[in-house]
């Protein structure tokens, strides 16, 4: 089910035919990772899935450098299909830096969507807030793997 | 006992004010709010107004100049999606309600629509999902959808619903170039569009399919529907988004970071030359359209147009969509030819977006084509 390998600067795992980083930290609800760079310095990205289910991303927009979130909060907004709705970060902090590369070119956060796809850094990143998400290499391809299977007896992705 | 949302119904609403109410409704149900059923709206615009979809651009999808003549008005919607024309013809749908958490977009979008489904059922017309984004009847378009979540976590799903369309019209306020084609452009539109008067035989306006899409909705969420109007506090807050979003420049003037193109391309069938069509938004394809002496469009070739909107084109993936389609078949060339026009059009409507970053990406129904003969 599960075959690890690494590439670029991810530690990537395969489950159940989508590719998962083990080296970050994951929300489930809103499948965005959240990855430490420095202390009190995050980066935030849409998982596989979360990008398989959206549908083809059209458009991402960033809220300004500057901006405070709490936690919950949309750091910014997608499009995809018809779909329009919120980015919501994982954690509070305030917004560092937005990845230019996936507005001009938003297919870039659904072929490396744990690299070059990432999506904003915050700074100030609450540590109690980073100890809720699922942080465990084990622990995220259990949820990963779970969901894959969820998802497909619901139609959402393919078989 | 069922539970009972409320239904709200109006008539003849404004381009922003339109809009503005939908958005307003959604005031109930962000975060924080205590729970509330759904609440249905089911209403008509004024004849007419065009609205875009929200990363479209305006000048590029709508003739603000036929718009003034014919007194058309134009906003921006929440949802995405290509212009549309909304009039007393259609019947908007907006239906509102927390987001569910426990669902993706796909599912939402699929559910909302299994009611319009059910609406248009009880007046006998079979209509099913197209590429997940419209409902169609036998290949042709009867119904936009669309979907928009808010930041507060309240949704809003959108449809518009052809009970009928004056072609003609919309030929003339959206920018949709297949007008050029003169005589043929009617006939184009029919081809891939119908309406509830179509396809019952019947004349029809928006507010005449009303009561039907009602009955879609109860039978199934299996709820009541409870006539009532907005209450004080979205009144208010509707006139303040019409001047604030849904009537201002900032919003109506949007520019996208990536550019919409168009092109087109040639490929040679054993029954004559046909011109394949491609809008683009990036790398995407907005729509993609197939023209030429068709007696009758192949379904193949309205299953290849559909399936490639909203995809990327990559060799990969246009090969398995003209791959699955059939069209190659219909058409009577090598899926191999068949993917390289779609690309080569691609390529050239990248080529002209960067050339050109304002070209129009087309409405829903049809991409540009005007430098067709590049």
């Amino acid at each position: 089910m599960t075959n690890a390998h690494t590439t670029g600067h991810e530690i990537l795992v395969e489950v159940s035919g989508y590719p998962v980083a083990v080296d970050r930290m994951y929300h489930a609800d809103s499948h965005m990772w959240v990855k430490r760079l420095t202390p009190g310095t995050v980066r935030v990205g849409l998982d596989a899935l979360g990008v398989e289910t959206s549908g083809t991303l059209a458009q991402l927009s960033f809220v300004a450098v500057g901006d405070e979130l709490a936690r919950g909060r949309a750091f910014g907004q997608l499009e995809a299909a018809k779909f329009v709705g919120p980015l919501v970060s994982p954690v509070s902090g305030t917004v560092s830096r937005t990845n230019d590369a996936v507005v001009t070119d938003p297919g870039v956060a659904e072929h490396d969507p744990y690299g070059e796809g990432w999506l904003v850094e915050l700074t100030s990143a609450d540590e109690t807030e980073l100890a809720d998400l699922l942080g465990t290499p084990e622990a995220i391809t259990e949820w990963f793997g779970r969901t894959v299977e969820d998802y497909r007896l619901r139609g959402v992705i393919a078989e | 006992m069922a539970e009972a949302w409320r239904l709200i119904q109006d008539e003849g609403a404004g381009a922003a004010e339109g809009l503005a109410l939908d958005e307003a409704l959604m005031g109930a149900y962000g975060r924080g709010q205590p729970e509330a059923p759904p609440t249905l709206r089911l209403y008509t615009y004024r004849s007419h107004c065009a609205l875009v979809g929200r990363y479209q651009n305006l000048q590029a999808e709508v003739d603000l100049e036929a718009c003034s003549r014919t007194g058309t008005e134009v906003s921006r919607r929440p949802t995405g999606g290509g212009a549309i024309v909304m009039g007393a013809g259609q019947l908007g749908v907006a239906l509102i309600d927390k987001a569910p958490v426990d669902k993706r977009p796909r599912e939402i979008i699929e559910e909302s629509s299994a009611a319009i489904v059910a609406g248009l059922a009880e007046l006998g017309i079979t209509a099913t999902f197209r590429g997940k984004n419209d409902l169609e009847v036998a290949g042709r378009k009867i119904a936009g959808l669309g979907l928009y979540v808010d930041d507060a976590g309240a949704m809003l799903f959108h449809a518009s619903i052809l009970a009928d369309l004056d072609v003609d019209f919309m030929l003339e306020v959206l920018r949709i170039p297949v007008a050029k084609l003169a005589d043929k452009a009617a006939a184009a539109v029919g081809e891939r569009v119908t309406t509830v008067t179509r396809e019952t035989g019947q004349p029809h306006v928006g507010a005449a399919v009303r009561d039907v899409i009602a009955i879609g909705f109860a039978k199934t969420f299996g709820v009541q529907l409870s006539p009532a109007a907005p209450d004080r506090t979205e009144l208010l807050r509707a006139a303040a988004l019409v001047g604030d979003r849904y009537r201002a420049d900032a919003w109506l003037n949007e520019r996208s970071a990536i550019p919409d193109g168009s092109g087109s391309a040639v490929l040679k069938t054993p029954s004559g030359l046909l011109r394949m069509y491609v809008s683009t938004h990036g790398d995407l394809v907005k729509s993609a359209v197939i023209v030429g002496d068709f007696s009758i469009l192949p379904r193949a070739v309205g299953r290849l147009e559909s399936e490639l909107r909203w995809k990327r084109l990559d060799t990969g993936t246009v090969a398995k969509i003209v791959a699955a389609s059939g069209a190659d078949r219909a058409l009577s060339v090598s899926a191999d030819l068949l993917t390289q026009t779609v690309l080569t059009a691609g390529r050239k409507a990248s080529m002209l977006a960067a050339a050109a970053p304002v070209r129009s990406a087309g409405s829903c129904y049809f991409p540009e084509q005007s430098l067709e003969r590049m």
